[in-house]
């Protein structure tokens, strides 16, 4: 076992997304090394371990980013680049932009290359070649519907899959997902996304007279927004009293005109992304936090409005049965039906006050149990450190 | 209509571009127009490469999106010209444009982009879509000519929804307006429009191709069949959920989805998830001839439409002899008419589709046979393409005769 590692996580963009970041962060508290390589998007500040070899995405930042670690790797490691270049010319389509991504990768030789997104697994089987550990993670759409419509990319993965040396699934669900693209079960690791500890929370008003529900995500298909609408036609025409808040579902012309097809233009407010503490206020005003999904692995937002002490009810998609039991710490429906949402609306909004507290309160035990920080750092830290168990 | 500007009367039709040659309708109401004397001129954004060959003239604007320094040019090109050889033109449409409040960057924007339009001579200016007039609202009154605008289902019900506000200006001035169905009339009237400046001209399809065949042949599975754009306002999720209730009652079918588009993958991912992926092919985009082919092999043809003008797609099955199940999204209800030439039933209610389907199904031969013919009777009697030439041609104010 090594003592020090030194990882790659690959997103492809700097900054990346804020359960990679929060990773990143975490990850150099532990005393290892962190490489960030990819396409520099805003200049980010990170602790003194972590180091950025990223470029702007201009033809002048890009060139020199080439020519820079082309000069390098020709002065001192021209064997290895010669390698890397004939693997790259057999199977690149942008062979330039190809070398720009990969050549810093090959000159710092991290010795875990951990790609977060798994359409991109392809573009980096390479570096095992180089003897640098290839750990993938195993997210929402990559996994569990790109491949079916996809067919090309379903054999990509059954070629490249048995390959990867560690897997990094967030839940056990998409986990045995993957192994249907021949990802080997013992070497799929779950590791659950953490929350920072340690927030205060907020004492929970009683329900108001008018239900409060909110959802959180972009406009994209897969959250569902659709069935939740539908939900919501329903329990207009029950003369239940609710508002309904979709934030990130501004701009899309489907939710606009399912409003306005459905009459629902007062009781439901469809409001722009917003900051990260807004989205946090705005989940804590809420009796009900709605995921409507079809796909998820986990979503970050529940478990966010589980520490909150908000209400979650989500429907039962990839791993959300691994964080929710239904009427124990939030509720559950299954995916695609918009009347079990209404019906299930209605039965949360007849729950006695004292009876929500409890529910809150396991969530948040919940939350504290099984998705901190903490947890989620020495867990992954742990997968990387058992790829060299064999080279102690 | 007694003095015209050209030796014909003349229309000049406004478009993006020119219509390719799979887009029938604008090719066809062009050729039905010159067969009826006008002269037609095309306007359009841009232009691509195979539009060499199209029947009428064709103004294309600048494309400002050309750099810096080109579109300068571009610009003084353009000023010259409004300053030099259209300057009454380009005073009206600068004087109209202030008059409705634009700002004066706005306004020399604006006769920059539409000095195009200037060097001809029109009796009508008609816009092909409702968003193509949004800032042009003045152009047809600076060049002394009539303006039309024809709506289509997204331009009238989705864009004011996308741009709220979008057709104040244009609902304040002298148009005549074309639409799809009764109930876009009644929706551009809901706008304050009067009833007698909106014409509904139906769309219309080419009867002697789409001609009912006797090969309509089907073994135990029910065939079904959709042909339409993968986009969400064509109501497919709606249509697979209906499709999973009909399998959860044991009735053995298979639907093909002709047509392609972003949602392909959102489609695939539901039907996986509903079970029934085995059960649908998705062909993708098919030409004329197959999609002719397809649909001889298919007893139901499904259009549950979120929204829809009116959808050429329906006529063209019921011409075919296949029995339709359509929503009840705008126009469709008036596309197909309730238990006389198929079924109509509300939309976004996945059960009641799939108890239709089902019911109609099970409906005795002579029973499906009659609507058939109804069917077929009303699309080649109402929905043929010399009746729609000859409603344009009363559009523009001529009696004349095709």
């Amino acid at each position: 076992m090594k003592d020090q590692l030194k990882i790659a996580v690959y997103s492809g963009d700097i900054p990346s997304t804020t359960f990679i970041e929060r990773l990143i962060q975490g990850l150099s508290h532990t005393g290892n090394r962190i490489y960030l390589f990819g396409f520099i998007k805003k200049k980010t500040r990170y602790p003194a371990l972590v180091s950025v070899f990223g470029y702007k995405n201009t033809r002048v930042h890009k060139a020199l980013h080439y020519i820079k670690y082309s000069f390098l790797l020709f002065c001192f490691k021209n064997k290895e680049k010669q390698k890397l270049d004939g693997i790259l010319k057999a199977q690149s389509k942008n062979l330039l932009l190809d070398k720009v991504k990969s050549y810093p990768v090959l000159w710092h030789k991290p010795d875990v290359f951990h790609v977060q997104w798994a359409k991109g697994l392809a573009d980096w089987v390479w570096v095992q070649e180089f003897g640098i550990k290839l750990v993938l993670s195993l997210r929402g759409a990559h996994i569990n519907y790109s491949p079916i419509a996809d067919q090309a990319l379903a054999s990509s993965y059954r070629e490249h899959f048995p390959k990867v040396d560690a897997f990094h699934a967030v839940s056990k669900a998409i986990g045995v997902e993957a192994e249907k693209y021949g990802a080997a079960t013992e070497k799929i690791h779950v590791v659950y996304s953490g929350l920072p500890q340690g927030k205060a929370h907020v004492e929970k008003q009683k329900t108001k007279t008018v239900l409060q529900m909110i959802s959180v995500g972009r406009a994209h298909w897969k959250k569902g927004y659709t069935y939740a609408l539908d939900a919501c036609k329903i329990l207009k025409a029950q003369g239940v009293k609710f508002h309904y808040t979709i934030v990130g579902g501004t701009n899309d012309i489907e939710f606009a005109y399912q409003l306005h097809d459905l009459h629902l233009e007062k009781e439901v407010s469809l409001i722009d992304n917003l900051p990260y503490a807004k989205v946090q206020a705005l989940m804590q005003q809420a009796d009900l936090l709605v995921l409507p999904s079809v796909e998820e692995g986990i979503a970050n937002v529940v478990l966010e409005a589980m520490q909150n002490k908000t209400l979650v009810l989500s429907t039962n998609c990839g791993g959300m049965d691994e964080v929710i039991a239904d009427g124990v710490n939030g509720f559950m429906v299954p995916i695609r039906n918009a009347k079990a949402i209404a019906t299930k609306i209605v039965e949360i909004v007849a729950i006695p006050e004292v009876e929500k507290e409890a529910i809150r309160k396991k969530a948040v035990r919940t939350i504290n149990t099984q998705h901190s920080e903490e947890q989620m750092v020495n867990q992954m830290l742990a997968v990387y450190q058992s790829l060299y168990h064999d080279k102690a | 209509m007694t003095k015209h500007k050209t030796e014909k009367p003349s229309i000049g039709m406004v478009l993006s571009t020119v219509p390719k040659y799979s887009e029938t309708f604008f090719r066809n109401k062009i050729k039905g127009l010159q067969e009826a004397g006008f002269c037609v001129v095309l306007f359009v954004d841009y232009v691509h490469a195979d539009a060499a060959d199209f029947a009428c003239k064709v103004v294309a604007g600048k494309n400002f999106n050309v750099g810096f320094f080109k579109a300068l040019w571009y610009s003084f090109l353009a000023i010259s010209k409004s300053l030099f050889v259209h300057p009454k033109r380009s005073y009206r449409l600068y004087a109209l444009n202030k008059k409705d409040g634009m700002s004066l960057k706005k306004n020399i924007r604006s006769i920059i982009l539409n000095q195009f339009f200037f060097n001809e001579q029109v009796d009508w200016l008609h816009f092909g879509f409702g968003m193509l007039a949004v800032t042009r609202e003045n152009v047809a009154a600076a060049m002394d000519a009539k303006m039309a605008v024809s709506f289509r289902g997204y331009d009238l019900y989705l864009s004011p929804l996308k741009h709220p506000g979008c057709y104040d200006v244009l609902f304040t001035k002298a148009v005549k307006y074309h639409v799809l169905s009764q109930e876009m009339q009644q929706e551009l009237q809901d706008y304050k429009i009067a009833c007698n400046k909106i014409q509904v001209i139906t769309p219309a399809i080419d009867t002697h191709f789409f001609t009912a065949s006797k090969r309509n042949q089907y073994g135990n599975v029910l065939q079904l069949a959709t042909v339409a754009r993968l986009h969400w306002k064509k109501g497919f999720v709606y249509t697979l959920e209906a499709l999973a209730l009909l399998k959860k009652k044991g009735i053995a079918f298979h639907y093909t989805i002709i047509g392609d588009g972003e949602e392909r993958e959102r489609l695939v991912f539901a039907a996986q998830q509903l079970g029934i992926l085995e059960h649908i092919t998705f062909t993708g985009k098919l030409l004329q001839t197959e999609i002719k082919k397809q649909l001889e092999q298919t007893a139901i043809y499904v259009q549950y439409s979120i929204q829809e003008g009116f959808c050429n797609a329906v006529l063209e099955a019921q011409s075919l002899g296949l029995l339709c199940v359509v929503s009840n999204a705008e126009g469709l209800a008036e596309n197909v008419l309730d238990t006389k030439t198929g079924w109509v039933v509300p939309k976004r209610e996945p059960e009641a589709l799939a108890k239709k389907i089902e019911a109609v199904f099970s409906l005795p031969d002579e029973e499906k046979q009659k609507i058939k013919t109804n069917a077929i009777t009303r699309v080649q009697n109402t929905f043929g393409l010399q009746q729609q030439h000859k409603a344009f041609v009363r559009f523009y104010g001529l009696n004349k005769e095709i």
